[in-house]
């Protein structure tokens, strides 16, 4: 198979079979562990396939084109060192998979553990071979997002569910951190292949960004990594299973910061900076991560604090610089996952038999189980850096390292020191480890007798410390090369000249090593009075613990802060939402307007006087409207019918008789409808006294009025400003005048463009009144009047009272003879509006009139019907369907339109021409008068369902117990509503 | 002409007759109602297609850039005229997108919670429609009052206190609104004597100095107007409220309304604005950015603060307004790209989580007691109550389901890898950064729209894990909410989408990139409108 295909087998296998393994069903437990285990093994071997092509620096690249355009292209690159990184993944994940299998416990559903598993697989290879940046960015996050998962598998656990949102919160701060350091690194070099990048040292860090890409990075590579002072989230996600832990923390996941930390040092390292904050975050982490390790009580908890130790190890080498530190760094990746993954192991297995982790209950299982025992004391020794193991090759190599004479005073003293203290505390942590377990007194307090697990749970241990001795001793013939592979495919040049060898002679390094191993000894011995008494948590730094911290400022930022903040900063009150409005219109507009106002030409005389009292009248009737409005609607709807009636005299004023009719017959239907639904608003009184307001009340009024002042006379200014300019010379306008009879067929300029010119926008407007009708029935179909509004108007008590005085009276006899003679005008009426109706609107092509203007004459005769008989007479005696004339109206108009396609013209192109009707005489009969139609169709089903819902309010049974008791929950849908009567107007079975 | 020159306005008149046909129908025939929908939805989407193929066809060949329809055969500028380019059919596709699966999760049951919820469901597609293909400022108009209308309607859908107040807060927000939108299309009007979008571009650049301040105030007001809709800080705090308190359907679909805001502004400002537009380049452009930015951080804020679900949703809606703002202020052709790629990507997530939040509230109160006693508070005496049967298929392990929607929604809303929340929020950012000189210093704006962007895909993360576990972590003993496959369906179908929009991340970037030229290159839509002669006259002809 070619190269191409293997790489992309490696990449997206994990990830198919991730799915596979999710779809199994709950008790497939051997089916999963064949297949994660099969697909680790394939990964294994394909990797293996890879080594010829990648050791003396080569690389295998294969690049897919996904975003082009955007510089991100798919790039599965291997070199040696993603080659080494992809044995330890599929290596490991191997040996985790056997492991898990008998780990898990067969009632848990594990299709969900390793498809989890499988994913997390597969991003971890993602990221080590990524040849693109951006691309490294994406696999890195789903690291964090499938170990998420991972960590909190068993979330009915809190501490797995803390322990995971934590991990995730953490790693993806860092991974959105790494995104803009790439995003900046392809700024700087305009590039976000790998290769490219690793061409471009020197630009990088000379570049003013690199300090910010430095930082960035880091906090990448440190959430992940678990360093200072990030390192709190590691412990807490040892939450998840330990076969997960096992893995976490050995191949994987902290193990990509510092395969970043690599992968970027040959075009990152070796600046002052690069030296102060990787080496002197890696040291902190080194000594206190061994530090806390001493005193955890749970197993887990030690390995998990060692965890991070070790990495402080290895960030410090990196922080150096120097190549033969980056050496030490990458032999320590690979040793380190050897010897944790087999102590996690290890640990899951002492927990498995013995039912515990606690340090204090355990003891002396050395006879329960000799031959783990056994494993875990060689792997806890490679820890410590005992001497023929791999741990302490690489070990040596740090306290070389450390002890070189450098320039720099502190880090001349701090590197050494540092790396020996740690050294010290690593020997009593896995001196505790060992002896706390293995050796001591039986162990009383357990619930079940410990005894050896089965063999091939067993196998990954020996395996791995196997693998932990062959290299510990003959290190040179069985990683040299692998290690070489690795070190060329990172420093290349520069790969400097090393010696794997045990012996070295007798020098400083050794005799560090020799004094860590003393030092440790007398350590453990000294401190194991205090560690019997069993208190958790380490002195000194007992009080001080990162998990805390973090959650606090997260709560504080994340919850409090954000919680002030958006009260701060927004509103859930109308009035200052529309304050705001307003507000920013006037400034911004004020803004806008400062390159010039254009021409005004303020006229002063030759005013009329009539025209002026008639705006006067109006102005008042305006403002008393706005005043009266909250307290007394009855009378600000009268003063704004005034300001209405002012404005139509206007239009005739300025010779505009459409609309003048328009706006006319408009003011009386909407005044009507809204006199009929005042009846249902609730009554409200003033309060207090006027004198008594509050100052805060009085200054936001005031408030209000400036801002309304501004915003009213500005409005003002720019009509004025807008109207009294000369008409654009070449605007569109003169085109209607000319070509409304030539082109439209009608004399009526206004109706020609409401029809024709401008058709499709009364034809939208026509579906926005349909639409508003029905919302209003639609909401009042609902509606139900509030208590205080249930009872009869004042008027109709007095004349109810009225009647019950006399014996020869019903009640209710006035109420129907009220208003009898105008009742019965307004009934012979309806015949003469229809007629007149039908006047407006076959007049409306070349005079004032038209569909509208007619919909809504004759709308006018319906609302005096339903006056002048009541609801219910009218509905007894005529079939009233507004909902189905709203869509008929609408269907002519559309049908109008679509004619023209017919005759290959566009929608509502208008044809015209007059025709000869007897009596009536020549009437034009455009296209346009059929669209008309569909209009007054419109018109009457809306204003008469508007009216309809308004006027069923009264006849319908009033629910005054519910009324007042409003549940403060949304409501959930009912079942499907009922039926409604035939006509749909007749809601709420009123008939 | 033939069928295929009246593509473009069928979206418009398909809902238009679809709704005028549902009405000729009695409530109770509901059956007929929803079928007439469906069916008209579907279409929609079909007609949305090939409109896309169209006006991506149609540029290929190099030839012609949009796709123009005169209405009334009236020539341009003095008729109406419909323009159908790639970002008007991509967001007619978008609409019909979320149309369908908005109707085929209110077929389960909010469909039944009012009258004519077919009617008005439409009529907003249809105002959507209009405003997306319109090529005329007062029509414009004409259609978002029709989308408004229709929305105020869906919004009071389904009844009940909360919905009404915020029904009511919504109607008179954007009345006033409207208000500023035909204040500002009158002082346009009378400064440059047009309506035409394209004839207004070409006018502009002429418009005599000292009427600058008139025609700049019109925009700014006419502005104020979309950004309202769009949702800009400090415009937007009925928005959260809005959202939360629409029927879960209703909110699905009201996902878009934001976006017809963000893109009438993005039309305009690079239509109108560009850097053809003489003494009036630029206009607006810091404000939008500015105006971008404080809507990210408030929304980033809110979504922290939000302790229901259905507000963190409103919430994350603000953010990608936000985001679509600022970036529309960078005024960089590369951006935009990156921007419309976001823009579809944010809205389809967006109006999935908006249906996924009913269904995992329904999770959390899963009581049929609660449900029981809204009905009987709210229930109709005078209406019998058929039941329907509540439970048609009980997914099994409905809450799998559910909880990989909703982490596949977190994923999506805070651009996370690997899906397409990441890759058009990358796209945004790499092309603001690699439109700079390397060598020279990155603007204080950049940094900003960096750091903002990256901080809210956090907090998104953040409280969509905390809202997450205690869901579907933390509560064991929950019962397993009664969802029917058809409510869980859509969401799938938009996430699924999201998926492909990751997949075929290249060529739908390419798609946007070419759109992005367009509008940052407006001479050839002018033209096309402006010279397109009409089909000989009418007049008189039959």
């Amino acid at each position: 198979m070619s190269s191409e295909v293997l790489l992309t087998v490696l990449i997206v296998l994990p990830f198919l079979s991730s799915l596979v393994a999710g779809s199994l069903p709950a008790n497939a437990r051997n089916a999963e562990v064949w297949l994660a285990g099969a697909v680790a093994l394939i990964g294994l071997a394909i990797t293996m396939s890879f080594y010829p092509d990648v050791t003396g620096g080569d690389v295998v690249r294969y690049e897919i084109p996904w975003l082009p355009s955007a510089g991100l292209n798919l790039v599965i690159r291997m070199d040696g060192f993603a080659w080494i990184f992809s044995m330890l993944i599929t290596g490991i994940g191997f040996l985790v998979v056997l492991y898990a299998r008998y780990y898990m416990s067969p009632k848990d559903p594990v299709p969900r553990f390793f498809a989890f598993f499988l994913a997390f697989m597969g991003a971890m290879l993602g990221v080590v071979t990524s040849g693109n940046i951006i691309q490294l960015v994406v696999f890195w996050e789903l690291t964090s997002v499938t170990s998420f998962l991972l960590i909190g598998y068993w979330y009915h656990n809190a501490n797995a569910r803390d322990g995971a949102r934590m991990a995730l919160t953490v790693t993806a701060i860092g991974g959105l951190a790494l995104l803009v350091a790439m995003l900046l690194v392809g700024h700087v070099i305009g590039s976000y292949d790998l290769d490219a990048v690793l061409a471009s040292g020197d630009t990088l860090r000379e570049h003013t960004l690199y300090t910010t890409i430095l930082v960035l990075m880091l906090l990448g590579a440190f959430t992940k990594s678990a360093q200072f002072p990030f390192q709190f989230w590691l412990p807490r996600a040892m939450a998840a299973p330990t076969p997960v832990s096992a893995y976490l923390h050995s191949a994987t996941m902290v193990k990509a910061g510092v395969f970043l930390l690599v992968r970027f040092w040959p075009v990152m390292a070796g600046t002052e900076e690069w030296f102060w904050i990787v080496s002197s975050a890696g040291l902190i982490t080194l000594v206190m991560g061994a530090y806390a390790a001493i005193f955890q009580q749970d197993l887990k908890g030690l390995l998990a604090y060692s965890t991070i130790s070790h990495l402080g190890l290895i960030t410090t080498l990196l922080g150096m610089g120097t190549p033969l530190a980056a050496v030490a760094a990458i032999f320590h990746i690979v040793n380190h996952a050897t010897f944790k993954a087999s102590l996690f192991m290890a640990a899951g297995i002492i927990d498995h038999e013995s039912g515990t982790r606690d340090l204090r209950r355990l003891s002396g299982l050395f006879k329960y189980m000799p031959f783990t025992g056994t494993l875990a004391i060689i792997a806890s020794a490679a820890m410590a850096g005992v001497p023929l193991l791999n741990g302490f090759i690489s070990k040596e190599m740090f306290f070389t390292e450390t002890a070189i004479r450098n320039p720099n005073m502190f880090a001349n003293l701090a590197l050494p020191i540092g790396a020996i203290i740690a050294g010290i505390f690593s020997v009593a942590y896995a001196l505790r480890f060992v002896c706390g377990v293995f050796f001591g007194p039986p162990p009383t307090d357990l619930e079940k007798v410990p005894h050896e697990p089965p063999s091939l749970m067993r196998i990954p241990i020996e395996v791995l410390v196997l693998i932990c001795l062959i290299v510990g001793i003959i290190p040179g013939i069985a990683i040299g090369p692998y290690l070489a592979t690795a070190v060329v495919a990172v420093l290349g040049q520069d790969t400097p000249h090393y010696s794997l060898s045990i012996w070295h002679g007798f020098n400083l390094p050794l005799l560090m090593s020799i004094g860590a191993l003393v030092g440790g000894v007398i350590l453990y011995i000294m401190l194991r009075p205090y560690l019997a008494l069993g208190v958790e948590g380490p002195p000194l730094m007992r009080r001080l613990v990162g998990q805390r911290i973090f959650e606090r400022i997260l709560v504080t930022i994340s919850w409090k802060w954000a919680k002030s903040l958006e009260r701060w900063a927004g509103t859930r009150r109308l009035q200052p939402q529309l304050f705001l409005l307003v507000l920013i219109c006037v400034v911004t507009a004020w803004f806008a307007l400062r390159p010039g106002f254009g021409p005004v030409k303020l006229q002063l005389s030759g005013w009329d006087p009539g025209f002026v009292i008639l705006w006067l009248v109006g102005i008042f009737c305006a403002i008393a409207a706005a005043h009266q409005a909250k307290y007394h609607r009855l009378a600000s709807l009268v003063l704004m019918s005034g300001a209405g009636l002012v404005t139509c005299m206007t239009f005739v004023w300025f010779s505009a008789p459409d609309l003048a009719v328009t706006q006319l017959l408009v003011e009386i239907v909407t005044t009507v409808l809204i006199l009929l639904g005042l009846r249902w608003l609730p009554k409200r009184f003033q309060k207090g006294d006027a004198d008594h307001i509050a100052l805060p009340t009085k200054l936001r009024r005031y408030r209000d009025i400036v801002l309304g002042v501004f915003a009213g006379g500005g409005v003002a200014a720019l009509s004025y400003a807008i109207m009294t300019r000369t008409a654009v010379p070449d605007g569109i306008s003169r085109f209607f005048l000319e070509r409304a009879y030539t082109e439209g067929g009608g004399t009526n300029v206004i109706n020609v463009m409401l029809v024709d010119f401008r058709g499709f926008d009364t034809f939208g407007e026509i579906a926005v009144l349909g639409i508003v009708a029905i919302t209003v029935f639609a909401l009042l179909r609902r509606f139900r009047p509030a208590a205080e509004s249930v009872e009869k108007p004042e008027q109709q008590r007095i004349q109810n009272a009225y009647d019950n005085l006399r014996p020869n009276r019903q009640s209710g006899d006035t109420v129907n003879e009220y208003l009898m003679i105008p009742s019965v005008i307004m009934q012979w009426m309806f015949p003469v509006i229809i007629v007149l109706s039908a006047y407006i609107f076959l007049r409306g092509h070349d005079l004032p009139g038209g569909g509208f203007a007619a919909g809504i004459t004759m709308s006018i005769g319906f609302i005096l019907q339903y006056m002048a008989g009541g609801t219910r007479w009218v509905e007894d005696r005529l079939r009233i369907l507004p909902v189905k004339w709203i869509g008929t109206g609408l269907l002519i108009a559309l049908a109008t339109g679509l004619g023209a396609w017919a005759f290959g013209y566009p929608f509502l192109t208008m044809a015209f021409q007059y025709a000869e009707l007897p009596i009536i005489g020549k009437v034009p009969m455009a296209a346009a008068l059929f669209f008309d139609l569909g209009v007054f169709v419109l018109v009457v089903g809306a204003t008469v369902l508007i009216l309809i819902a308004l006027a069923h309010q009264s006849v319908r049974s009033p629910k005054a117990a519910r009324s007042s008791v409003l549940p403060t929950h949304a409501v959930e849908p009912p079942p499907p509503p009922t039926l409604e009567t035939s006509t749909v107007e007749a809601p709420g079975g009123a008939s | 002409m033939s069928f295929l020159d009246h593509l473009i306005i069928m979206p418009i008149l398909l809902p238009l007759g679809a709704a005028a046909l549902t009405l000729l129908f009695d409530d109770t025939r509901r059956e007929i109602k929803a079928g007439i929908n469906f069916a008209a939805t579907i279409l929609l989407v079909a007609v949305a297609i090939a409109l896309l193929m169209q006006t991506d066809a149609v540029t290929r060949e190099g030839t012609e850039l949009t796709v123009t329809y005169q209405l009334g055969n009236w020539p341009a500028p003095f008729g109406i005229v419909l323009v159908a380019d790639r970002l008007s059919a991509i967001m007619v596709l978008l609409a019909g997108i979320l149309g369908i699966n908005a109707l085929i999760y209110s077929m389960a049951r909010w469909q039944a919670a009012g009258p004519h919820f077919h009617m008005l469901f439409q009529m907003l597609l249809m105002g959507l429609n209009g405003a997306f293909l319109t090529g005329d400022l007062f029509n414009l108009f004409v259609f978002f009052e029709v989308m408004l209308a229709a929305s105020y309607g869906l919004l009071l859908h389904g009844s009940g206190v909360l919905r009404v107040r915020a029904g009511l807060h919504y109607i008179a927000i954007n009345l006033a609104a409207s208000s500023l939108f035909l204040i500002g299309v009158s002082l346009i009007y009378g400064v440059t004597g047009t309506l035409n979008m394209a004839d207004l571009a070409l006018r502009i650049p002429h418009v005599p100095a000292n009427d600058l301040g008139l025609l700049h105030a019109g925009a700014a007001i006419l502005g104020i107007a979309f950004l309202v809709k769009a949702g800009m800080w400090p415009l937007n705090f009925w928005l959260p409220t809005t959202y939360a308190a629409a029927s879960a359907p209703v909110a699905g679909l009201f996902a878009i309304m934001t976006k017809v805001g963000v893109y009438i502004v993005l039309r305009l400002t690079l239509l109108l604005f560009g850097e053809h537009a003489g003494a009036s380049f630029g206009f607006g452009q810091t404000f939008l950015m500015i105006g971008g930015l404080a809507t990210i951080a408030f929304g980033t804020v809110g979504v922290l603060a939000s302790q229901s679900t259905g507000r963190l949703a409103g919430y994350s809606v603000l953010v990608s307004s936000g985001t679509l703002l600022a970036a529309i202020g960078m005024g960089d052709r590369a951006v935009t790209g990156g921007l419309l790629f976001y823009l579809v990507s944010s809205t389809l997530t967006i109006s999935a989580f908006l249906m996924l939040v009913e269904l995992i509230e329904r999770a959390r109160v899963a009581g049929a007691d609660v449900l029981a006693v809204t009905m009987e508070a709210y229930g109709e005496d005078d209406e019998e109550l058929e039941h329907e049967e509540e439970v048609g298929v009980v997914i099994p392990s409905t809450m799998a389901i559910l909880g990989v929607c909703f982490a596949l929604c977190g994923l999506l809303l805070s651009g996370v890898p690997p899906f397409s929340g990441f890759i058009s929020k990358f796209a945004m950012l790499s092309a603001v950064l690699q439109s700079e000189d390397a060598a020279s210093p990155i603007p204080a704006s950049t940094w900003w729209l960096i750091g903002l962007l990256i901080i809210s895909g956090l907090a998104s993360l953040i409280a969509m894990t905390r809202t997450g576990i205690a869901t579907f972590w933390a509560t064991l003993e929950g019962q397993t909410p009664s969802v029917r496959v058809i409510e869980i369906a859509p969401i799938a179908i938009l996430i699924a989408l999201c998926l492909g929009l990751t997949v075929a991340g290249g060529p739908v970037l390419r798609f946007m990139d070419l759109a992005a030229d367009a509008l940052h290159t407006p001479t050839d839509y002018i033209e096309d409108i402006i010279g397109t002669t009409p089909a000989a006259h009418a007049g008189g002809a039959s």
